[in-house]
């Protein structure tokens, strides 16, 4: 009995211990796998995790054709990890420095831009000082010290193996790439360039910087378990985000014909040395810059060669006084609205006129003449004289129809709007002078545009440079903006104003240097004084505008000259023979038929020359008269003095009289 | 009825009693063996194909690498070729090499027709080629000097 009661209770205590260490057991099970759940299951899954940040590329810039203006060239990081080395050798001190200065004099010899010195420090700081998110400071170990940055892709890799040969630990190869500029200076203005911060490009200028957002990569990662040696575990899930690239660019920029404009820009540079000069191309019909060049420029691939004056974008910050190249814009749309027709005649006033208190004057002395010869001579007074008979506001519809004091709608930012003062603002001399392209700056891109509309017939385009951007089967294409109805009401306004144009290109025109054999060129010449502190200076814009062939254009051209310092200062003579020159090679690049033979084009030359000697023996004979009528008048009063003082009583006649009777006798 | 639980009666003859011969033990035992068996089989396949599935990503990774190696290889030698495709380059070589090129005369020029009453069109929106410029010898199909 004694020894049954002493079992039971023994069993009891047994029973009661196991039930204690159960609850003790699922109290401890309850707490990790309830209560601290998360805490340990993140640190437990921290230790068999890895993330992996995956970067994509930037996008690249192409020609319409896909032709690279602006790519990424692989490159590699030389990074040392200055802990690792140092545990590697963390009983001999000695040993480890003599591996690192190994490490820093054998990159110095085999990198280009590697300081040996500079190195060996790096690599020798094997803890740094930080502040912990308690406020305290604590020691850690760095893992982290650039060798070498932007190593060439070849190189690095021969590095990698030599490495590798003489076994230097800690030190890794990190890929990474750099924006090249495969062509140099061509187009450098408009494709802009980026700088480099924290593995982030930034954009500096041009298209770079306005298609920033579409050609940045989007970051993706990677989460996966890893087994012990590090690999990851194919079978267990992993999370991924994925890595996009940027979107390529593709720009209505033809590279051949940029190379063109650049290459006939350098040529005017070299024979009127000017300040600045630049040059675009544009298709009317779409709004699509074909070509865009300027001078000075630089080198994107070397910054020492950048300089406030080379690095600035012209063609669309730039707003300059345009001087005569306005006037075809007023003209016709004189002739639109029927103020004026061809053949009104438009009385010059020899070269002098006084309009608000204030003289106007030609280059040429030019008479009583029809308006066709306003824009062949280029006549201000002409110009001035339709624009007041237009009105104020008439002028000022007519200008912004042009689409001046607007932007151009290009994908360049900044893009100015130029400076048109709104027609309330305007002086009594603001009417005389605006229509000469004096009192208003306008961008080359502006003007480009507006003179593509006088070549598709009046239909205002926004200008593209961007044709259509890529990423893969996404493709996104920019649309040609332009409107439906034509700020011409008259059908023949086009071929009015065109064939006052031709005229500028042939004999007796401001720009003879401009005529293209087989082909009809209309253009305009513009010299216009540059503004210096608020004056008007003895430095003058020169420039030629004009499209061809000029019934069916296939692009219009601007050339301008900033300041030439040799030679003429004209626009005619100083841009004429660049657009020439331009032309031509454009218009056999894109297999432009010539429209007259050489022998029908010589004809028609001659014939112009034919006709305008003509004019000038009825001018000259008409001026022998006038002379002669003068020459008469004076001698008239001559004798009337004589009579008076030998007090002959005959009365003297008038001179116009003393003519009709000359003629009578 | 099962044979296995079925009453037996010692006293019949034919059948042994006994416990040398135990049938629902034995096929106890053979359906253990059988279940065992699949699960081994189930966690051999499973192991295996662990295995290869490692293998393969091990392979992929190391095409993965190759295959990043080469476009790096590529990209780099595209920046080159577009290099030596610039303008600049070309001219260079041929004022380096004295190149007699010559830019033609439009009169020069004379094109050939397609089809009854169309000339060749200009195809210079798609075109890739470096413009003749100096050379200026238009070579190119439905042009011929």
């Amino acid at each position: 009995m004694t020894l049954f009661r002493s079992m039971a209770i023994r069993m009891a205590l047994v029973y009661i211990l196991l039930i204690c260490g159960f609850g003790y057991v699922a109290r401890v099970l309850y707490s990790v796998q309830i209560t601290r759940h998360g805490e340990l299951f993140g640190k437990a899954q921290d230790t068999y995790t890895t993330r992996i940040e995956t970067h994509g590329t930037r996008g690249e810039i192409f020609d319409f054709g896909g032709s690279l203006l602006v790519g990424n060239v692989p490159t590699m990081d030389i990074v040392g990890d200055p802990a690792n080395i140092y545990i590697l050798n963390k009983k001999d001190k000695d040993k480890t420095e003599t591996e690192c200065r190994l490490i820093a004099d054998f990159f110095e010899k085999n990198c280009e831009n590697v300081n040996s010195d500079e190195v060996f420090r790096r690599l020798s700081r094997r803890t740094f000082t930080t502040t912990n998110a308690g406020g305290e400071k604590v020691e850690r170990d760095c893992h982290y010290a650039v060798i070498a940055t932007g190593v060439k892709y070849e190189t690095a890799k021969m590095l990698k193996e030599k490495v590798r040969e003489l076994a230097f630990h800690g030190v890794s190869f990190t890929s990474s790439y750099r924006r090249n500029y495969p062509k140099n200076t061509m187009l450098a203005n408009i494709l802009g360039l980026t700088n480099v911060s924290y593995d982030t490009f930034v954009p500096i200028q041009g298209i770079e910087r306005t298609l920033n957002n579409e050609m940045t990569a989007t970051s993706g990662s990677m989460v996966y378990e890893r087994a012990r040696n590090g690999r990851s575990v194919t079978y267990v899930n992993s999370k991924s985000e994925p890595t996009l690239d940027g979107y390529n660019i593709f720009l209505t920029i033809r590279e051949p014909l940029q190379a063109i404009v650049e290459e006939e820009l350098d040529l005017m540079c070299e024979r009127v040395k000017p300040h600045a000069a630049w040059a675009i191309l544009v298709d009317p019909k779409t709004g699509d810059v074909l070509a865009a060049a300027q001078r000075p420029t630089f080198n994107p691939n070397d910054r020492s060669t950048m300089t406030p004056e080379s690095s600035a974008n012209r063609l669309s910050e730039l707003a300059l006084e345009p001087g005569s190249i306005m006037k075809p814009f007023v003209v016709s749309y004189a002739l639109d609205r029927g103020f004026v027709t061809p053949n009104s005649m438009v009385d010059c006033e020899q070269g002098v006129w006084k309009y608000a208190g204030r003289l106007l004057h030609d280059t040429h002395n030019v008479g009583k003449v029809p308006v066709t010869e306003v824009i062949k001579q280029s006549s201000n007074i002409g110009t001035a004289k339709i624009s007041v008979m237009m009105g104020a506001k008439n002028l000022d519809t007519a200008l912004r129809s042009f689409g001046f004091g607007q932007r151009t709608g290009i994908q360049l930012k900044p893009e100015t709007s130029g400076i048109f003062r709104p027609l309330e603002k305007w002086d009594s001399l603001s009417v005389s002078r605006f229509c000469i392209g004096q009192g208003i700056a306008v961008s080359p891109l502006q003007l480009a545009r507006a003179y593509c509309m006088i070549a598709n017939g009046g239909y205002k385009v926004n200008l593209r440079i961007v044709d259509r951007i890529e990423r893969g089967d996404d493709v996104r294409v920019m649309p040609v903006i332009k409107d439906k109805k034509s700020i011409f009401t008259n059908p023949t306004t086009k071929k009015m104003i065109t064939d006052m144009m031709i005229g500028v290109t042939e004999a007796g025109g401001t720009c003879t240097e401009a005529a293209i054999e087989g082909f009809h060129v209309a253009g305009k010449t513009g010299t216009a004084q540059k503004v210096i502190n608020g004056a008007y200076s003895n430095r003058y814009y020169a420039s030629f505008v004009g499209f061809v062939p000029a019934e069916d254009p296939k692009f219009v051209l601007l050339v301008t000259c900033d300041d030439p310092t040799v030679g003429s200062r004209y626009g005619g003579s100083a841009s004429g023979p660049t657009f020439k020159a331009i032309a031509e090679r454009t218009l056999k690049y894109m297999y432009v038929q010539p429209q007259l033979s050489r022998e029908e084009w010589l004809a028609e030359r001659s014939a112009a020359q034919k006709a305008l000697h003509e004019r000038k023996v009825r001018e000259d004979a008409l001026v022998q008269a006038r002379r002669e009528e003068r020459d008469r008048q004076l001698k008239a009063q001559q004798a009337k003095a004589t009579t008076k003082k030998t007090g002959t009583t005959v009365a003297s006649r008038p001179a116009s009289t003393a003519k009709s009777s000359t003629i009578r006798r | 009825m099962n044979q296995f639980t079925k009453k037996i009666n010692p006293s019949e003859p034919g059948i042994e009693t006994g416990h040398e011969h135990n049938p629902w033990v034995a096929g106890l035992i053979f359906k253990m063996a059988m279940i065992m068996s699949i699960i081994f089989a189930a966690f051999y396949a499973r192991v295996h194909l662990n295995d290869k599935t490692e293998q393969l990503a091990r392979e992929k990774a190391r095409i993965t690498e190759e295959i990043r190696e080469k476009r790096t290889e590529i990209q780099t030698l595209i920046a080159q070729r577009e290099t030596l495709r610039s303008w600049d380059n070309i001219n260079s070589k041929i004022r380096q090499y004295n190149l007699a090129l010559r830019s033609v005369n439009p009169s020069q020029v004379r094109y050939m027709k397609r089809f009854e009453g169309q000339v060749a069109a200009p195809s210079y929106g798609s075109d890739t080629r470096v413009a003749d410029t100096s050379a200026g010898t238009v070579q190119s199909s439905g042009a011929v000097q």
